[in-house]
């Protein structure tokens, strides 16, 4: 019997739900919560956006990939590197 | 340890109540250049009275050995520092404005090749931005809007920008939608390599052409909190190009040209180079991009949270991408964080991409750019955050507040990260012709309050 390895690259929906499977478990249903409610969903790390440091990670991303957008990085245009 | 945990969390939860929101900040700020503001949102962790001022600094460097100014081959030798400072500055108890300057001291091995004049170092530019935001607050309404400017500058592009934003959040501030629209004026120098200048075109700035480039961006973003422990959001930025998408230095050399190499005016040879004369890359002029991408934040455990991001990308030119990030910031200590994190990336290549020496010239578009070849992705890196309450330190700073006291600024948080970056080319391609890029990336914040 052969061990096969598989390649999330080869698999990219197979990556997403690995991605997302933490996330599934975790969803009972859309709950309205109050404020003081939202201890958990104030921490620093719970923003739901790019951390400052990250930008110049963001931008090198987008100028070596021919793709970009929707995460708050360069789209085109602003620089000479398209 | 988690009776300490509790309680402190408790009292940062009444400390900050401007922190009951989704927290959506997609767009913090595009600290790069590249526009003011996109999302008007009030940073989740910070007091909305508050001034203040992020120090972003770092070190990238690449190697690789598909370079686009030789046409898919050569070095693709890169440094680069991108020091900036973000300050953001309350106005009144509504309105705050935004400035984030900025510059890029980068080193480019590859485009010393545009004239062969090989020089050591390697060739250097400097790029300077400038960004300014303005931002009003309608409380009752639970409304956010926003304008912008910027401009940015390096040797042989020139770049202007407005910006509009609006936010929505829901009265429970459970959700939110943002929306912005971002439109780019860009002006290009036709630097040219140099055996495909015009007769008596020489290297004065003043003697190449120009053309230019427009960029209109449209983003969406809405979020929504899930549960006590879950919240999420999802985004679109749908971004239409015009004008020159090429870049006038790039090379491409073509199988069956039947052009020979012209000797070039300076002591170089482009013969034992490649035997057939390059052509500068030629790309259309139109190009629609279409990003969509979901957030997924889990608060895991009082030790470790849980940071998942997936982007879908598709364009016009053919490149179709998938994005995935995860992100596990462990709670060491309540101030001092380690977040480890893992990327991949894949994309299919542009249908105007061929390696070296492998277009047509029957080919109407060309490129031998790596960018926009088919490659996988992959970084990895660690991060380290220290925030305690009270700050790491504390200094005089000119001038008096409110009180008539003197200021004082706050040094709160100091945030480094490590992350190393490696291309792997499509198996459709010879092995010769694939990817092979590395990168190492060390980036810092230090966060300022006044």
């Amino acid at each position: 019997m052969t061990l096969k390895t598989i390649s999330l690259s080869a698999h990219p929906r197979l990556a997403l739900g690995l991605l997302l499977l933490p996330f599934g478990a975790a969803l009972p249903s859309c709950v309205s919560v109050k404020a003081y409610q939202k201890v958990y969903l104030n921490d620093e790390d719970m923003k739901l956006a790019s951390k400052t440091v990250e930008t110049p990670e963001t931008n090198f991303e987008s100028y070596r990939e021919g793709a970009g957008g929707a995460n708050g990085g360069k789209v085109g245009g602003g620089c000479g590197c398209n | 340890m988690k009776k300490l945990l509790l309680p402190l969390l408790a009292l940062s939860a009444l400390a900050t109540p401007a922190l009951a929101q989704t927290g959506t900040t997609q767009n913090p700020n595009r600290i790069d250049g590249y526009g003011a503001p996109v999302s008007p949102s009030v940073p989740v962790s910070r007091a909305a009275d508050e001034t203040t001022i992020d120090i972003i600094g770092g070190y990238y460097q690449q190697t690789g050995s598909h370079g686009a100014v030789e046409g898919g081959r050569g070095t693709q030798q890169l440094t680069d520092v991108p020091p900036a400072i973000i300050v953001n500055v309350p106005l009144d108890t509504v309105s705050r404005l935004s400035v984030n300057v900025g510059a890029d001291f980068y080193a480019s091995a590859s485009t010393d090749r545009i004239d062969f004049a090989l020089s050591t170092p390697s060739a250097h530019d400097v790029r300077i931005h400038g960004d300014f935001g303005y931002s009003r607050e309608q409380k009752a309404k639970g409304t956010i809007w926003g304008v912008g400017t910027g401009v940015s500058k390096e040797y042989d592009y020139l770049s202007f920008n407005v910006a509009g934003s609006f936010a929505k959040t829901s009265q429970d501030g459970n959700r939110q939608l943002s929306l912005a629209g971002q439109v780019f004026f860009d002006q290009v120098t036709l630097i040219t390599p140099i055996e495909l200048r015009e007769p008596g075109n020489g290297r004065g700035k003043s003697q190449y052409g120009t053309d230019t480039r427009q960029t209109y961006n449209f983003t969406a973003t809405y979020s929504q909190v899930l549960t006590k422990r879950l919240q999420a959001a999802i985004s679109t930025e749908l971004v239409s190009q015009n004008g020159l998408l090429s870049t006038p230095f790039h090379r491409v050399y073509f199988r069956d040209n039947p052009a020979q190499n012209t000797v070039p005016t300076l002591s170089d040879n482009f013969i034992p180079r490649f035997p057939t004369a390059a052509r500068i890359e030629n790309l259309p002029r139109a190009r629609f991009k279409y990003p969509v991408s979901l957030r997924l934040n889990y608060y895991a455990s009082d030790l470790v949270q849980i940071r998942g991001f997936y982007r879908f990308y598709n364009d016009n030119f053919g490149v179709v991408a998938h994005t995935f990030e995860l992100e596990l910031p462990v709670k060491i200590t309540p101030f001092f964080v380690a977040y480890p994190f893992y990327r991949y990336h894949t994309q299919t290549a542009a249908k105007y991409f061929a390696p070296f020496a492998q277009h047509s010239i029957n080919d109407t578009y060309y490129t031998s750019d790596y960018d926009l070849a088919a490659l996988s992705a992959n970084k990895v890196g660690l991060g380290l955050r220290y925030s305690p309450v009270y700050g790491i330190g504390r200094f005089h700073v000119p001038g008096k507040n409110a009180q008539g006291l003197p200021r004082v600024m706050r040094f709160k948080s100091l945030d480094v990260r490590y992350a190393n970056y490696q291309q792997t080319g499509s198996s459709i391609y010879l092995a010769a012709d694939r990817a092979d890029l590395k990168a190492n990336i060390i980036s810092f914040d230090l966060g300022f309050a006044l």
